[in-house]
């Protein structure tokens, strides 16, 4: 053997590290994942308002009635930087009153004068908790499920095979409807719903992956040591499928999101919070008036981050897995 | 390949017995009796029990002898809300009860002919007395043994007050004709504290439970005594109950709603598989091209477009603005375009990118490179090869989309007033109809089901390889 030509080996990379180069190099996934991470902020943003007027037991600026600015068209088209006012004024303090007028409700108000930006990063707020929660709920179950399906075979796989093709034939969103009109209206339903549906999928590709590792000469060696079936499972297996379940993860939080605004907006979602959803049941009459700011605004946010997650799900799944390659 | 058939109809079995199991799981445990929710917070007991009994709500869940009632509320008991002169509501619950007389007055009148359970905790402590009495149609079940019979009632000692807490259980019998009081407690020496005073009914059978019911409304064959004498088997038709909403049998809303949703979705369902497969078939054609790049940027972009917003841009812009279409409403065929068109535009953006990776799959197998080295042409591979051997996965994804027929539709039919199924599901989670809400749910996963065993039948025709699994 030559050992000079192995030291001259480049350092050898992990799977993420090798991952994270590959996702680096493409521009898009690098700019979705910006996105997602302002969504992020934004929804980290909107979790501290709402705890800071909760706590100081007030009525939130998104919530606050103002009848006085009601169908306030967007900043920007109200022409901040001239006005009668601005008369007399210098250049400069024209523009100042210009970029305050421009901070001045940025997305213009809805139909009892509430902030559509604050609303929105509410709604933001709102995804956040539905996607984060939903996973919570779904990933556990399936990567479980999943696991003791595929590693131990016989009749622990036919049940878990059962339950899941028998919860695969329920028709999705009506499913959904089911869970959230029994345990109520609100936030729960739209959880509980939306998570105890999302690990069907999971669960199957787990399964299969789980399967296709088992017979791998490391687990064998692993079973050769003596170690524990559960040690094998969640200690050498798992670690191996994981990018699986970022994978689905990435592009299940999006769909979360989604089924939620529907819920909401069929009135079995949120209740009493400006989520997307409502904003958009709230919108679609003034949209008829002409009011179409608090509509868009609402919609930007919604196909903004279901369209990073979707753009960045593809491109760390051509990271992690190299034999599912879609792009070519 | 007939055994193939009977072996992958039996498979059937096992899912279906799943949906039954858990549509029951999350209606009936998990659920409960939807009275209160569906009827209000000021309707009396009777009405629920009413509303329960047609639904069968009032049964044991799988299996057991006895049931709660409403005709007793308990909760109010362990809340102090009886009015007694004498009770007085104690701390943590139940009653502290001074020396006298107490009626068990019944929220309305117990079920003739029928077995009843009062249930009675007693809390440690007291030299207190306690005896049960009944009166009029009202006879000791069970055990007599412990009863007295003195001036035209029965009695029964139930507790002298002891060191340890206590329960007792006193089983009586309702006769044909229950009127006014009939049942109390008589407390004697000292007062005595209750902590739960409970009334259950028994079954006439112990099998004759919410999950027989629900199964006997699936499968109502029956036992008859034919008229010859003999016994023969009888199929009752399948009975979901009744709608609560619209007092409609709900098994007639059900064939009165499927005509509509299959008017709207067929189109969208071929329209859209035309349009994915043909559009998936550029980007193939093109693959490595802006073309190609295009469709998928695009595709990507139409599928982050929410489907609300489908919906409700299409109904501004060209219901209202531009006036090309009706907006709501099922009237004639002209009230079909928008809905589909709304469908087929949500669904293409999935469709292209499924059936261009599928495409992809296929171009760079062996098979397309032989016949590309033996000099066919692009479009000729493509049409002749790719797309012939592309239909397995194309017919397993059309398959994933049956559902989507029968209630996909959920939000483009409550949105244009198109009185198909998912309008009637919509409507039923709005009001809480349960009956509906399962009925449609069920139907739906057995459609599925066998959509399944049509298409792995098919696939059997179609390629001899399956048979062999």
């Amino acid at each position: 053997m030559n050992t000079e030509s192995v030291e001259s080996l480049p350092e050898s990379m992990t799977l993420w590290q090798d991952a994270w180069r590959r996702l680096r190099r493409r521009r898009l996934a690098m700019v979705c994942l910006a996105v997602v991470g302002l969504y992020t902020l934004a929804a980290m943003y909107g979790e501290c308002v709402y705890w800071w007027y909760r706590l100081h037991d007030e009525t939130p600026p998104y919530k606050r009635v103002n009848l006085a600015e009601q169908y306030q068209p967007p900043s920007f088209l109200r022409s901040p930087f001239g006005g009668r006012e601005t008369g007399r004024m210098s250049s400069l303090e024209r523009f100042l009153h210009g970029l305050k007028a421009l901070g001045h409700h940025p997305l213009g108000t809805d139909g009892l004068g509430r902030d559509v930006l604050q609303r929105v990063i509410q709604g933001t707020r709102i995804a956040y908790q539905v996607g984060i929660v939903t996973s919570l709920i779904a990933i556990p179950i399936g990567v479980v499920l999943g696991c003791l399906a595929g590693y131990f075979g016989g009749r622990v796989d036919d049940f878990i095979v059962w339950l899941y093709s028998t919860f695969a034939c329920i028709p999705g969103l009506l499913f959904i409807l089911a869970i959230a009109m029994v345990v109520g209206k609100g936030l729960l339903g739209v959880y509980l719903g939306i998570g105890l549906t999302m690990w069907v999928g999971l669960c199957r590709l787990i399964r299969g992956e789980v399967i296709k590792h088992k017979e791998r000469p490391y687990v064998t060696a692993a079973r050769a040591l003596g170690l524990g079936h559960f040690r094998i499972i969640f200690r050498h297996i798992l670690p191996n499928v994981f990018h699986v379940v970022i994978v689905t993860f990435t592009l299940r939080f999006p769909y979360a999101i989604g089924t939620e605004v529907i819920m909401s907006f069929l009135g079995i979602g949120v209740q009493g919070e400006p989520s997307w959803g409502i904003m958009i049941s709230n919108a679609r009459l003034r949209l008829w008036h002409g009011v179409w700011w608090e509509m868009a605004a609402a919609t930007a946010a919604i196909f903004g981050i279901v369209l990073a997650f979707n753009l960045l799900g593809d491109a760390l799944r051509d990271a992690l897995d190299p034999r599912l390659r879609t792009g070519r | 390949m007939w055994g193939y058939v009977v072996r992958r109809t039996l498979q059937m079995i096992p899912t279906v017995l799943g949906v039954i199991l858990i549509t029951f799981v999350l209606f009936n445990v998990v659920g409960g009796s939807p009275a209160a929710m569906t009827l209000g917070r000021h309707v009396s007991p009777r009405m629920l029990e009413e509303f329960d009994e047609l639904r069968g709500f009032n049964k044991p869940l799988i299996f057991g002898w006895w049931t709660g009632t409403r005709a007793w509320d308990a909760a109010a008991f362990r809340r102090g809300g009886m009015h007694w002169p004498g009770a007085a509501a104690a701390d943590g619950g139940g009653q502290r009860m001074a020396p006298g007389e107490y009626e068990l007055r019944t929220a309305f009148e117990l079920l003739p002919e029928t077995v009843y359970r009062w249930d009675i905790s007693f809390m440690e402590g007291g030299g207190a007395e306690v005896e049960f009495f009944c009166r009029g149609d009202v006879v000791p079940a069970g055990r007599t043994s412990e009863w007295r019979r003195v001036d035209g009632e029965w009695r029964r000692v139930l507790w002298r007050g002891g060191r340890s807490a206590g329960r007792a259980k006193v089983t009586v019998r309702v006769g044909a004709e229950p009127a006014g009081v009939l049942a109390g407690l008589r407390v004697r020496k000292a007062s005595v504290m209750i902590r739960d005073i409970r009334l259950a009914r028994r079954m006439e059978h112990p099998w004759d439970s919410q999950f027989i019911f629900y199964l006997r409304q699936l499968f109502p064959l029956e036992l008859v005594h034919g008229a010859g004498g003999g016994w023969r088997l009888a199929w009752k038709g399948v009975d979901f109950g009744v709608s609560y909403a619209t007092n409609q049998r709900v098994s007639r809303m059900l064939r009165d709603g499927i005509i509509p949703s299959l008017t709207l979705t067929v189109p969208i369902f071929f329209i859209g598989l035309m349009s994915g497969i043909s559009l998936a078939l550029v980007c193939a054609y093109f693959r490595d091209t802006w073309i190609d790049r295009f469709f998928v940027v695009f595709s990507v972009a139409l599928m982050s477009i929410n489907y609300l917003v489908w919906i409700v841009a299409g109904q501004y812009l060209l219901g209202y603005r531009l006036g090309w279409f009706p907006v709501w409403g099922y009237e004639s065929w002209r009230y079909l375009l928008l809905p589909v068109l709304v469908g087929v535009i949500s669904g293409l953006g999935v469709d292209i990118r499924f059936y261009r990776t599928i495409m992809l799959d296929e171009m760079y197998k062996d098979y397309v490179r032989t016949a590309l080295a033996k000099g066919v042409g692009g479009a000729g591979i493509l049409f002749r090869h790719v797309l012939k051997n592309a239909m397995i996965p194309v017919v397993t994804n059309t398959v994933i989309a049956i559902p989507f027929l029968y209630t996909g539709s959920l939000l483009l039919e409550s949105f244009f007033g198109i009185p198909g199924l998912g309008y009637i599901g919509v409507n039923a989670v709005n009001s809480s109809d349960v009956d509906v809400l399962r009925a449609v749910v069920f139907i739906g996963a057995v459609l599925y089901v066998v959509a399944n065993l049509l298409t792995d039948i098919c696939y059997a025709l179609v390629d001899p390889r399956v048979k062999i699994r």
